[in-house]
């Protein structure tokens, strides 16, 4: 009698150990976030967020890293309504619109009142995790006269510029974004003036960085960041951008939820968790851009360039996803005339 | 009866064909159930596509006219010279083809850019951004690849024509013009074939080096329609558009191209030396110049990380080994599926060479094997995804679309590898076994020592392709899933160019390990001479 209670006792205590395992397993969901690789990497602001959100949520974190911003909305078209996503990381501003039409994505709920960004932001679907400024970077030891506005860029033909695709990569689009508010109507003669001393336009910005660091020409578009690398990783101060008197254009990465997360309570958690200091301290030196809420402490020295305050030049989101084809072509036919 | 029992052994190589052709075709079909024709005509109507079309036509013929042109003095100087190198020259080559393309970017940058090796010796200073870059880049992918399918020609020359060049002292002109040029003139024109539609679905070598939206490819319509807009119908259009015009090409050349029949009396090849001339002197030095010119610098700056102090470092990093198991992990099945596919694709073809009717279907299927070049990876892969998606299998076969992709993609320089080789054993013993009724197992252990060396190759060729692959890695990678390739991107996206050049080498050094490892150690030492 009393073995038979001890089996029946320990069947009990094995069955409730069993169950209170799978119980627990379960409780640690894993939350899948897509991303660019550069996020997800070591380096990257990644592992920092991963750490720091699993503390909170008993949960955990898995990146999916993409190979651009452009990757993670097409992986997600691609999958539909049956992707295994909950958050995405990593669009920008001019992949909003785009993103909203697939239909796949929920509102987030999160209070964004706190976003320090020129103008607030009062998107419904999306919330900001970083920002900058495109710039055009110079090696102020082999450029003696940089110039001084966007227009300077354009009209000298001695300085020999590199930039991206506006068809295949976030940078280049939003240098034809910036084209377009400085110069309107102008912008396809501006774009002739331009090409007649491009050295090259690039897929991406990694080609585009790489072959500037090589020394094949004078200015690249990249961030008003980008120096703050050099500073804060290598020590170099020679690479700096180009101060544009007429206003820059603002990149905002911004982060979205889908409406068919499997995971929707943490990802709900996860998109107010993005405003919060945990997440927003690693974007600096992680992500090499700048947080959208104030910290407490301050940024370091090497950002005092990207932190100055500038014009921002932005054009209505609606309008952007409504003319960019023609916008494309404009640029096509201005360039390759 | 027999003649039964023979296609009956033919099933699974009918399968290899069949399986290719289906999951071909239904991918495709998964795409265009996307696509609305009616609005086809109106892309059809803006001019830059017209405009793009033509350049990517101009650049992949002039490509591949050069990489030819080079090729065959090239491949004509390495088969009658030995000199100290030549062996690891060969095996460089084979890898020039799997050089991440931004690496090999900026491997040319650093030899002929602004600030380059070149300007810095000779204060020549390129017009680099443009047909020239591009041209450059494409040569030193193509070349080398043009020279290793030539070399395999000439291991097809009967030695009894050498004996006889040798008794009549036939000097290194002669002995090309009476032999030499016979055998090439008929492979020029499927190497001419392979090496354009490379070229001409070139992306990011014409994106980064050829100066901006003047000279770009369909390619980049593609990729922009597929990536950037998720545009299926625009994608599925021009995607067959690309089809299309690579297929009315081929089909060209092929009716041009002269039917290569093979002498079957070679066994092993003994080298008579041809009579040398002060002329063919010269002309190997000119042809080695080449070789100094496009393809060794590249390859030099590309490797010359290896002696920086980061070196080591990249070397410590647990990433780096991660990435380079992931990297194998999806290589060597890919290599697999793609040397059955290949595989299936020669039995098949030999079968039906030379049986009256049967007989075009030995070339028709080979050029099956090449269409799968004119589509773009990315295409493929999507399509895949597609329709696994609406079979409701899409997210545990991530993984598996990326290996089966890349094994199709590399089908076509495995079938290269392996075709010539399998023909001629089919010419050669035909009748023996069939007189001996020797079939399916039998016959593979007896031929197995005549083809493995192909066969090793086109393995290698698979595996290395595989292994360099950007492309549909990149549409499906996850954080389990970092390929070598991959973990380079994300180092220099991360402004880590110097990392980054460093597991480049890596990958460089990899492929040529294992590229050495398969052609000699599997594929028997007699190859490394070819």
């Amino acid at each position: 009698m009393k073995t038979l209670s001890f089996r029946t006792y320990s069947s009990i205590a094995l069955a409730t150990f069993t169950l209170s395992f799978s119980a627990l397993s379960s409780a640690a969901q894993t939350l899948n976030v897509y991303t660019y690789d550069s996020f997800a990497s070591d380096w990257g602001p990644g592992p920092k967020i991963k750490e720091n959100f699993e503390k909170l949520c008993d949960c955990e974190v898995n990146f999916v890293a993409l190979d651009s911003s452009v990757g993670i909305l097409s992986r997600v078209q691609l999958e539909g309504k049956s992707s295994s996503a909950d958050v995405l990381l990593g669009l920008d501003l001019n992949l909003m619109e785009a993103a909203k039409k697939t239909g796949l994505l929920a509102e987030h709920g999160v209070d964004t009142s706190v976003v320090n960004l020129e103008g607030g932001w009062s998107d419904k679907d999306f919330v900001p995790f970083d920002h900058g400024h495109f710039a055009f970077i110079y090696n102020a030891e082999t450029l003696e006269n940089p110039p001084k506005s966007l227009a300077d860029i354009v009209e000298n033909q001695e300085l020999k510029v590199i930039y991206q695709d506006p068809r295949t990569s976030t940078p280049g689009l939003g240098l034809l974004l910036w084209m377009k508010s400085v110069y309107g109507e102008k912008a396809a003669s501006a774009w002739s003036t331009l090409a007649s001393h491009t050295v090259t336009v690039t897929k991406g910005w990694s080609d585009a960085y790489g072959l500037f660091l090589k020394g094949e020409a004078d200015l690249v578009l990249s961030y008003t960041t980008s120096p703050a690398y050099h500073i804060e990783a290598e020590g170099e101060t020679k690479y700096q951008a180009v101060e544009t008197t007429e206003g820059r254009y603002p990149q905002v990465e911004v982060a979205a939820m889908m409406k068919s997360a499997p995971n929707k309570v943490l990802a709900e958690r996860f998109m107010s968790f993005i405003l919060t200091h945990d997440f927003q301290s690693t974007i600096a030196t992680g992500n090499w851009m700048l947080p959208v809420v104030d910290l407490d402490q301050p940024l370091p020295e090497a950002f005092a360039a990207a932190m100055k305050p500038v014009t921002s030049l932005m054009l209505p989101a609606d309008q952007v996803a409504e003319e960019r084809k023609a916008w494309v072509n404009e640029w096509l036919n201005a360039t390759t005339e | 009866m027999n003649r039964l029992i023979g296609i009956s052994s033919l099933l699974p190589a009918m399968l290899g064909v069949g399986l290719f052709v289906c999951i071909g075709v239904f991918s495709l079909m998964a795409l265009l159930r996307y696509s609305d024709v009616a609005e086809w005509s109106s892309f059809l109507s803006q001019p830059y596509l017209w405009r793009l079309i033509r350049f990517s036509l101009w650049q992949a013929l002039l490509s591949s006219l050069l990489s030819l042109v080079i090729a065959v003095p090239v491949a004509s100087c390495l088969f009658h010279r030995s000199f100290w190198g030549r062996s690891f020259l060969l095996q460089l080559f084979s890898v020039s083809m799997v050089v991440p393309s931004i690496v090999a970017i900026l491997g040319i940058v650093v030899v002929y850019g602004r600030t380059g090796w070149l300007a810095q010796i000779s204060g020549i200073e390129l017009p680099l951004y443009g047909l020239t870059g591009i041209l450059l880049a494409h040569v030193f992918f193509n070349m080398p690849l043009a020279v290793r399918l030539l070399l395999q020609v000439y291991a097809l020359i009967p030695t009894g024509q050498w004996r006889q060049a040798y008794q009549l002292g036939f000097d290194r002109w002669s002995a090309f013009r009476f032999i030499e040029w016979s055998y090439l003139r008929k492979a020029l024109p499927g190497a001419f074939v392979l090496i354009f539609m490379l070229c001409f679905s070139s992306f990011a070598v014409v994106l980064s080096l050829g100066g901006g939206p003047k000279s770009s490819t369909l390619e980049v319509a593609i990729y922009q329609a597929l990536r950037f807009d998720f545009d299926l119908n625009k994608a599925s259009f021009l995607a067959l558009l690309q089809v299309l015009i690579c297929t009315v090409i081929a089909l060209f050349v092929y009716k041009l191209a002269p039917v290569n029949h093979q002498d079957s009396s070679l066994l092993a090849q003994s080298r008579f030396s041809i009579r040398d001339s002060y002329g063919a002197k010269a002309l190997d030095v000119i042809a080695f110049l080449c070789v100094l010119v496009f393809v060794l610098p590249p390859f030099i700056a590309i490797l010359d990380p290896m002696f920086s102090t980061q070196f080591l470092q990249t070397l410590s990093s647990l990433r780096l080994w991660q990435a380079v198991l992931v990297s194998l992990k999806i290589a060597f099945p890919a290599a697999f599926i793609s040397l059955l596919l290949g595989l299936s694709f020669c039995v098949l073809a030999r079968y039906c060479m030379g049986r009256g009717k049967l007989d075009i279907w030995s070339t028709k299927l080979e050029q099956l094997g090449n269409l799968i070049l004119m589509v773009p990876g990315l295409v493929i892969a999507t399509g895949l995804f597609l329709w696994l998606r609406d079979l409701g299998l899409s997210f545990s076969s991530s993984y598996w679309i990326v290996v089966w992709v890349n094994a199709v993609m590399a089908l076509p320089f495995v079938l290269r590898c392996m075709m010539p080789c399998f023909y001629q054993q089919e010419r050669r013993f035909r009748h023996l076994y069939s007189s001996l009724g020797l079939q399916a197992w039998s016959r593979c252990k007896i031929e197995w020592p005549l083809v493995r060396s192909s066969v090793a190759q086109a393995f290698a060729f698979a595996l290395l392709l595989s292994l360099g692959d950007m492309g549909v890695i990149a549409l499906f990678g996850s954080q389990g899933m970092v390929s070598l390739p991959l973990y380079l991107f994300q180092l220099i996206g991360a402004y880590r160019l110097e990392e980054g050049a460093c597991v480049a080498v890596v990958l460089i050094l990899l492929c040529l390990g294992l590229y050495v490892l398969f052609s000699r150690i599997v594929g028997g030492r007699w190859h490394a001479q070819g």
